[in-house]
């Protein structure tokens, strides 16, 4: 009997923890994260979508100094303003060979501007608040790390974009040339 | 003076309109993704903490995620093209790993606070590598494009997910002095 009792004891403990953590989360991060919501999809929608697709067809120019327009800004205010996934959309306004590249830059900036801007990727908002809640456990604040995430974020996504673009230039040469056998 | 006011009253309920739009549209996000995931952390987290598994898991993974070459290790194997795109779905993976590594790791001060900044990258080279052919698709790119892009964004995650993480963990001096 006395085994039972000290069982359910303990399987009813693990829940209450569980539901302890639980509420720590709903009432710390979830009021806040409704109002940054709500103002950033109204920021969102006071400046429209439209506007960043005239930015595509201008990161779709070949040229060095583009490359900082096609890799960084681009695909951030894709992000930004259209999130997960619709952002890889914008796309659609490269030519074919930079689509790859993009894709990759675009999609390695879901995360890094959870912790200022959750509105980008709310469904896997815990790749940032899982290691958040560890700093803020800490009794630090998290916004430090908040932002070196963003920053680093867009130095990583510009290089992202650099080497994906020079694979898949290489691994098309190579494809072509395969497909079209040297007349010898 | 009738069509300013008609004007202000027509401009004035657009605007209320798109803030009311956007207040629902948190609402649905928060009902929708968050809070379902928020449940599932809350599952796991309170499992950890009260069976103590979190410190058996917390032993383990220490010297992985405590130096810069372990974090190399995590990152050069979720980077591996065969694994990414089975790590990536949903971030499942980075969600769960992240959880574990703050819950037990830094919140313990086992690590120095710091490790934070190079670790969210370590957990997550694989990002969006299950979704390449969809991510494609949606940009309106050609099946070649697609029969291309895929292995292409795949290797490049080998060299530059660990490139993230030494970006990350140079970038992390400075940060949390003291802890």
């Amino acid at each position: 009997m006395n085994t039972l009792v000290w069982l359910a004891e303990h399987f009813i403990g693990m829940f209450q923890q569980g539901g302890e953590v639980f509420t720590s989360l709903v009432t710390g991060i979830v009021p806040l994260l409704i109002v940054l919501l709500t103002g950033v999809n109204a920021l969102v929608a006071f400046i429209g979508t439209e506007r960043i697709e005239g930015l595509g067809r201008w990161a779709a120019r070949d040229g060095l100094i583009f490359y900082p327009i096609r890799y960084l800004i681009f695909p951030i205010l894709s992000v930004f303003f259209l999130t997960n996934p619709m952002c890889y959309t914008m796309a659609r306004f490269l030519p074919e060979k930079y689509k790859p590249a993009f894709y990759d830059a675009a999609v390695s900036y879901v995360h890094p501007p959870l912790g200022i801007f959750p509105h980008v990727n709310p469904g896997e908002l815990f790749v940032w608040l899982g290691i958040a809640t560890g700093i803020e456990t800490l009794g630090l604040s998290v916004v430090p790390l908040a932002v070196r995430y963003l920053l680093i974020g867009m130095v990583v996504i510009f290089i992202r974009g650099v080497v994906t673009e020079r694979i898949t230039a290489v691994m098309w040469a190579r494809e072509t040339a395969k497909a079209t056998p040297a007349l010898a | 003076m009738k069509s300013f006011i008609t004007n202000l009253g027509r401009n004035v309920g657009h605007v209320v309109g798109i803030l009311y739009q956007a207040g629902r549209e948190s609402i649905d996000q928060v009902i929708k993704n968050i809070l379902p995931f928020m449940a599932f952390i809350a599952l796991v987290i309170g499992i950890i903490l009260y069976t103590g598994i979190g410190d058996w898991i917390a032993n383990l993974i220490a010297p992985l995620a405590g130096s810069l070459v372990g974090m190399l290790i995590i990152s050069v194997i979720c980077g591996l093209p065969f694994l990414s795109p089975l790590l990536g779905p949903g971030a499942v993976i980075a969600q769960v790993v992240g959880t574990l590594l703050g819950s037990t790791l830094i919140a313990s001060g086992s690590i120095p606070a710091r490790y934070a900044l190079p670790a969210l990258f370590a957990i997550n080279p694989q990002v969006g590598c299950d979704f390449i052919p969809v991510g494609l698709a949606l940009g309106e790119a050609e099946p070649e494009t697609v029969e291309i892009g895929v292995p292409a964004v795949l290797l490049s995650r080998m060299i530059t997910g660990p490139i993230a993480v030494v970006l990350a963990y140079v970038a992390s001096f400075g940060l949390y002095p003291g802890n």
